[in-house]
């Protein structure tokens, strides 16, 4: 599953946000996770648990948020979201779910049918915030 | 907002002795011909290769090896294309098919960036990276994501190939990025104009490619592409590029 790719590297980036602050002081994570890339939360979270027994940061707790997909044409300016997109086939889904930028093959303006659009929220897998304990700071 | 994907670039990549990107700013002078070609030279030779296709918008070496586009398998990543033998294959036609790819510079960048992050390439010797035409996201992003990635440069003899690809040249000089050759590409006479461009730019001339007639029927087969004019030129364009 490519979850774990992914998983793996939220992992490597808390750790190198860390840098040199003691792995001890990692308190939570939230992680967005876009609508376009239908990642599967249950094995993206399964993915992140079993990682993080490597790490020595594995306290932590890590939050997961998702985040709707919307697009804006940059045609005519409309702008939609996921939901709002017809007739997309399962192998269009899952051609999007292993590269989202390929959605521009398969998905047009609602408006305009233009498919020069950009996909303004929502993509993929981002880290939103690091919490660590030294006076409550964020990384 | 902590994008994830560039700090695991360099391991998905630790398994791969030299990573090489055939680069050219200028379009249709054989780059995806030059990456395949190497590609199936190379394997002959006992070497274990990939081949990525960063060319999102024009993705085509798939044809040239005779891939049919399909999705990969999944090993806590994306699973290369098997080609053949010690030859795997990634490109964003896997995905997209023949469909178009209308994007643009900061979702080219997104693209190449979730490609180098997924994809599990294992052990290999060579990981050649079929460029797009230009000085654009991919070759600066590249150079940021990859370090240690080494240039091979492709212009044909013509004047206004041996222009663009000096700008080139000297952009990647400024950037550092290592070019272990120049290879001149389709010639039908002399190569001299990419000879000078190599002695004036300060890189290795590799040689050159002939103008094969013979390609076209080659497609779709490694086989066959490695039976080709072109290849027996490629192979000694190789033996004289020093990778390090």
């Amino acid at each position: 599953m490519h979850e774990w790719a992914l998983a793996d590297s939220v992992i490597e980036a808390t750790s190198a946000a860390l840098g040199e602050r003691p792995p001890a002081s990692l308190r939570s994570v939230i992680v967005v996770i876009g609508e376009l890339q239908a990642i599967d939360r249950e094995i993206f979270d399964f993915a992140l648990k079993t990682l993080l027994e490597e790490r020595p940061f594995a306290h932590a707790v890590y939050t997961l948020e998702t985040e709707p997909a919307t697009f804006l044409c940059t045609s005519c300016g409309a702008e939609w979201g996921l939901r709002d997109t017809r007739g997309l086939t399962d192998e269009a889904r899952e051609a999007i779910h292993f590269l989202p930028e390929v959605g521009h093959a398969f998905i047009r303006c609602p408006a305009c049918g233009s498919p020069d659009y950009r996909v303004k929220n929502g993509r993929g897998v981002h880290i939103k915030s690091i919490s660590v304990d030294e006076g409550g700071a964020g990384v | 907002m902590i994008d994830p994907r560039g700090s695991v670039v360099a391991r998905r990549l630790s398994g791969i002795a030299r990573v090489v990107g055939f680069c050219s700013a200028k379009g249709g002078v054989g780059k995806t011909t030059c990456t395949a070609v190497a590609g199936v030279v190379l394997v002959r030779q006992g070497a274990r290769v990939g081949i990525l296709d960063l060319d999102l918008q024009g993705a085509s070496t798939h044809i040239l090896l005779g891939v049919e586009p399909r999705m990969p398998e999944e090993d806590r990543g994306i699973v290369p294309l098997t080609v053949e033998a010690r030859l795997t294959l990634m490109s964003a036609a896997v995905f997209a098919g023949n469909r178009g790819l209308a994007l643009r510079g900061p979702e080219v960048s997104d693209a190449l960036l979730e490609m180098l992050a997924i994809t599990q390439w294992g052990t290999l010797d060579y990981l050649l990276i079929d460029m797009p035409p230009g000085i654009g996201e991919e070759v600066l992003d590249l150079a940021r994501l990859i370090p240690r990635i080494q240039a091979v440069v492709v212009s044909t003899p013509a004047a206004i190939s041996v222009a663009v690809v000096e700008r080139l040249l000297g952009v990647l000089k400024e950037m550092r990025v290592s070019v272990p050759g120049l290879i001149a590409n389709a010639v039908r006479g002399s190569a001299e104009t990419v000879r000078e461009l190599a002695m004036r730019a300060g890189v290795p001339y590799a040689g050159e490619i002939p103008y094969d007639d013979g390609l076209e029927a080659a497609t779709g087969s490694p086989e066959s592409l490695a039976g080709t004019e072109v290849a027996r030129a490629m192979e000694e364009s190789l033996g004289r590029i020093r990778f390090t």
